[in-house]
């Protein structure tokens, strides 16, 4: 191998293009550049970083920053131990990123519960299970809102849907207003003295003080905005505890506890929905191996999965083989042309052919069983479209088998088969010895 | 020489380090106006956009509305990270068992006055809850088929053998395969053969006594179905129906001319007003007497997601979707643009167009698809049987091919 290949043939008078394209950006030019590249590389740790210190994942933002910091000091300090870095340091970032985490992720995912009912974190998972199980209680009152602020505090302005009295409610509770101080119009109140209304373009503002403000009316019962213009008195029928981590219903007195698999369950196996993720150990491959509803398919799908592989890509080679064979005759007319009727289904895009594919096999309507005469169920036996499906597969697949034999068949050099036949050799003897064995070790390396 | 290097390795790290913090400062300076996240099909987008800015003008809250496959807003609902998660999403009624046991959605509660504007199978379709019923989402718009009659081969059935007798006798006159097209096709369609399985006595789920549904209770293969069953081979025998049949070949039929029934949806609609063939669309007449014989029901709505509260939009998302979006004016707004019926009756009262009314009036007594996360291993099974039993010669008996798939979804649901 020469060293420098690609202008070694060019004959320019002057130095050649690469040499200077290395001599243009081993400069300033390429410093800046360097630096630039470098520069959004940090910018966009640095937002990272912040982004995972905010949501308190220590580990993450220590791995971040620590690498960051790696790679700008092996393309900065100026070692020649650096110097093979430099080249596989951008390989590694990308190796990591699409193929470890990955794969690390998937292991990890396989270990826990995660699934339909188990989505959520714990505690998010406590907070939705508190908010489900809110119920109005049977007096409740539903009431038509207005938020307004006394003081610079937020507090409801509400009017009983029931009754048509009006109310304010504070953090402290529920007070009844004077009627005669507001002003209600459409069962709203439009004006207060004493109090501010919150309209129009301040509503934006207000949202999470509005969803997060609880106007006590009972022991548990409380009046709570949902929305903008309306509030419900609401009361919880399950009662977490955070002391020994359970939920109490607080009619029945059942008592739910963290089983372990990501929910809350009773003594009599009643589960509170949502649950959380959590890892489970080996309990899916558990169930994958000994449950007889997912081990039956799984087997039976792994075992199809290896059959296809193999049978639609020997099936393809040997009619492939077959037909570059036949097409190799010497003395065969209009051998281009055939050829290349024989690669069109590999110019199609297999998309389309399967499309087609399918409208050829239906049953009732198909072009084949209509022309064989037969009621062959194509695609609606399960044996007969796993038939369909090599067979299509096939179809796809045997022009590539076909311009590899060809390609492979030509550099068998025609004295060794002329020779072989001289010495009395039948076909299949030449075949074998000769054609498959020269084949063999000219294969094409794809 | 050395200590040239070591000041290029220090100011390259200034100059970087410094170019990161003005990137990120000018970047984190941008004030942040109240925006809320919709996410809605295609189909609907023009109609949600147009709502939901009315709604938000006057509030000084910006509505971003991002176009998602209808699919994909459910499972991608699983997956999304909280920056870029909607507040508030379109959804079918039957994803709401899932999204609460995931805790995706929130519950809402709209005013009683809100309330009764609905039917109770609207509301109580988009109601989820082991132990305690709550409402997680508005509906919207009604979705279910009907049938969909060639006046110009035939007539609107008066009862189900007047529907055979002329649903054959065209079969006959345009040498069709088929003599009412709907479609199944290989995997089988157990929603658009809904019609036939209500109509000979099936369902799917049984209720127990607070009203909600029992998946230990399946009626795929009750006794009132079964002894009707025979009839299924009678259509299999005759080429009434054929499992063979898949959407596109079931439209072809009908926008062809060629079979003088297809039970299709409002989907299909605009296709066959353009291939010109004269229809009329109504409800299904009785196979057995003394059984009707109803579609199921989708009931499309918004639902408000957990993530409205981390991004403090939670009473805007709610007052939009639980009070704004389910108001007549909103309803007949979201319904008519895209070819539905609206589920606030009061809206459904000023419906004008005469194909969507019909669509309307075949939905009476029909049956919302079960919403509880059981109906998932439902689907596939009763589909087969359906096919298995008419896909023409070597179709099963129905009576064992259904109650081969009342065996198999009892064990899957366990």
């Amino acid at each position: 191998m020469t060293s420098v290949p690609i202008a070694a043939d060019t004959a320019v008078p002057n130095p050649s293009l690469l040499a200077r394209a290395i001599g243009f950006f081993s400069g300033p030019v390429g410093l800046a550049i360097k630096l630039v590249l470098l520069a959004v590389l940090n910018a966009l740790a640095f937002w990272a970083v912040g982004v995972l210190l905010a949501d308190q994942k220590w580990i993450a933002a220590l791995a971040v920053g620590g690498a960051t910091l790696l790679i700008d000091l092996v393309y900065l300090v100026p070692d020649k131990r650096l110097i093979p870095l430099k080249f596989l340091v951008p390989g590694m970032v990308f190796l990591v990123a699409f193929v470890v985490i990955p794969i690390v992720a998937n292991a990890n995912i396989a270990f826990t519960n995660w699934s339909t009912g188990h989505n959520l974190s714990k505690d998010e998972a406590i907070v939705a299970i508190q908010e489900v199980s809110l119920v109005a209680p049977a007096d409740g009152a539903s009431y038509v809102m207005t938020p307004a602020e006394q003081r610079g505090e937020l507090v409801l302005l509400l009017v009983n849907e029931a009754t048509g009295k009006p109310y304010v409610g504070t953090e402290d509770g529920l007070e009844p207003l004077s009627p005669a101080n507001v002003t209600i119009a459409n069962g709203a109140v439009t004006a207060a003295e004493g109090y501010e209304l919150v309209q129009g373009e301040e509503l934006a503002g207000i949202d999470q003080q509005l969803s997060t403000l609880l106007v006590p009316t009972g022991e548990s019962s409380f009046v709570r905005a949902e929305g903008l213009s309306l509030a419900v008195e609401l009361q919880p029928t399950l009662v977490y505890v955070a002391a020994n981590d359970t939920f109490r219903n607080i009619e029945t007195g059942v008592v739910y506890r963290d089983n372990g698999k990501g929910s809350y369950e009773s003594v009599t196996g009643t589960t509170l929905e949502p649950g959380w993720r959590t890892h489970v150990g080996f309990e899916n491959f558990v169930t994958v191996l000994t449950d007889p509803l997912v081990r039956d398919p799984f087997v039976r799908v792994f075992v199809w999965t290896f059959a296809y592989a193999f049978l639609s890509v020997f099936i393809q080679f040997v009619i492939g083989l077959f037909l570059a064979i036949v097409l190799n005759k010497p003395d065969l007319k209009l051998k281009r042309i055939q050829r290349a009727f024989l690669v069109l289904p590999f110019a199609i895009p297999a998309f389309l052919s399967v499309l087609v594919w399918a409208g050829l096999l239906n049953d009732e309507f198909g072009v084949i069983n209509q022309t064989l005469g037969t009621n062959i169920p194509w695609l609606f036996d399960p044996t007969w479209a796993k038939v369909s499906c090599i067979l299509v597969n096939v179809w796809i697949g045997f022009p590539y088998w076909f311009l590899v034999c060809t390609a492979a068949l030509q550099a068998v050099p025609e004295e060794l088969t002329e020779a072989a036949r001289v010495d009395c050799a039948g076909p299949l003897q030449v075949f074998r010895r000769v054609t498959l064995r020269s084949c063999s070790s000219s294969r094409p390396r794809s | 020489m050395l200590s040239t290097h070591r000041l290029r390795v220090v100011a390259g790290l200034a100059v970087t380090a410094i170019a990161a913090v003005v990137a990120v400062s000018s970047g984190s300076s941008a004030t942040n106006a109240t925006t809320l996240v919709i996410w809605a099909d295609a189909d609907r987008v023009p109609a949600v956009t147009q709502v939901a800015n009315a709604w938000a003008a006057p509030k000084g809250v910006t509505v971003q509305i991002v176009q998602k496959n209808f699919g994909d807003i459910r499972s991608q609902l699983n997956t999304v990270a909280v920056e870029t998660a909607p507040d508030v999403i379109v959804g079918a009624h039957d994803w709401v068992g899932e999204l609460s046991a995931n805790g995706s959605v929130l519950p809402l509660s709209p005013s009683a006055g809100t309330k009764k504007q609905f039917p109770a199978y609207a509301l109580n379709s988009f109601s989820y809850g082991i132990a305690v019923k709550k409402l997680f989402g508005a509906p919207v718009a009604l979705e279910n088929i009907a049938l969909v009659t060639n006046t110009a081969l035939a007539k609107v059935p008066t009862s189900f053998a007047d529907m055979e007798r002329q649903a054959l006798a065209a079969k006959k006159k345009t040498k069709a395969q088929v003599g009412i097209a709907v479609q199944q096709g290989s995997g089988g369609d157990a929603y658009h053969m809904y019609p036939f399985f209500s109509g000979l006595g099936g369902y799917i789920f049984g209720t127990n006594a607070v009203g909600n549904l029992d998946p230990s209770n399946i009626g795929v293969a009750n006794a009132k179905f079964l002894k009707n069953a025979p009839l299924i081979d009678k259509w299999n025998k005759e080429s009434l129906i054929r499992s063979q049949v898949a959407w596109d070949t079931g439209r072809d039929l009908f926008t062809k001319g060629k079979v003088a029934y297809y039970i299709t949806g409002p989907w299909f609609l605009s296709d066959i007003q353009k291939s010109g063939v004269k229809y009329a669309i109504s409800g299904f007449p009785q196979i057995v007497p003394g059984i009707n014989s109803v579609p199921f029901l989708g009931v499309q709505g918004f639902m408000v997601t957990k993530f409205s509260a981390p991004h403090g939009v939670e009473s805007l998302a709610k007052d939009l979707v639980a009070n704004y979006m389910m108001q007549p004016s909103a309803q007949l707004a979201l319904a008519s643009a895209n070819g539905r019926f609206p589920a606030n009756l009061k809206a459904a009262a000023q419906v004008k167009d005469k194909d969507l009314k019909a669509f309307g009036k075949a939905s009476e007594g029909g049956v919302p698809m079960p919403n509880i996360p059981q109906m998932a291993s439902v689907w596939g099974d009763l589909g087969a049987a359906w096919v298995r039993s008419t896909k023409g010669a070597g179709a099963i008996p129905a009576r064992r091919s259904f109650i081969g798939a009342q065996k198999s979804i009892a064990q899957k649901i366990g």
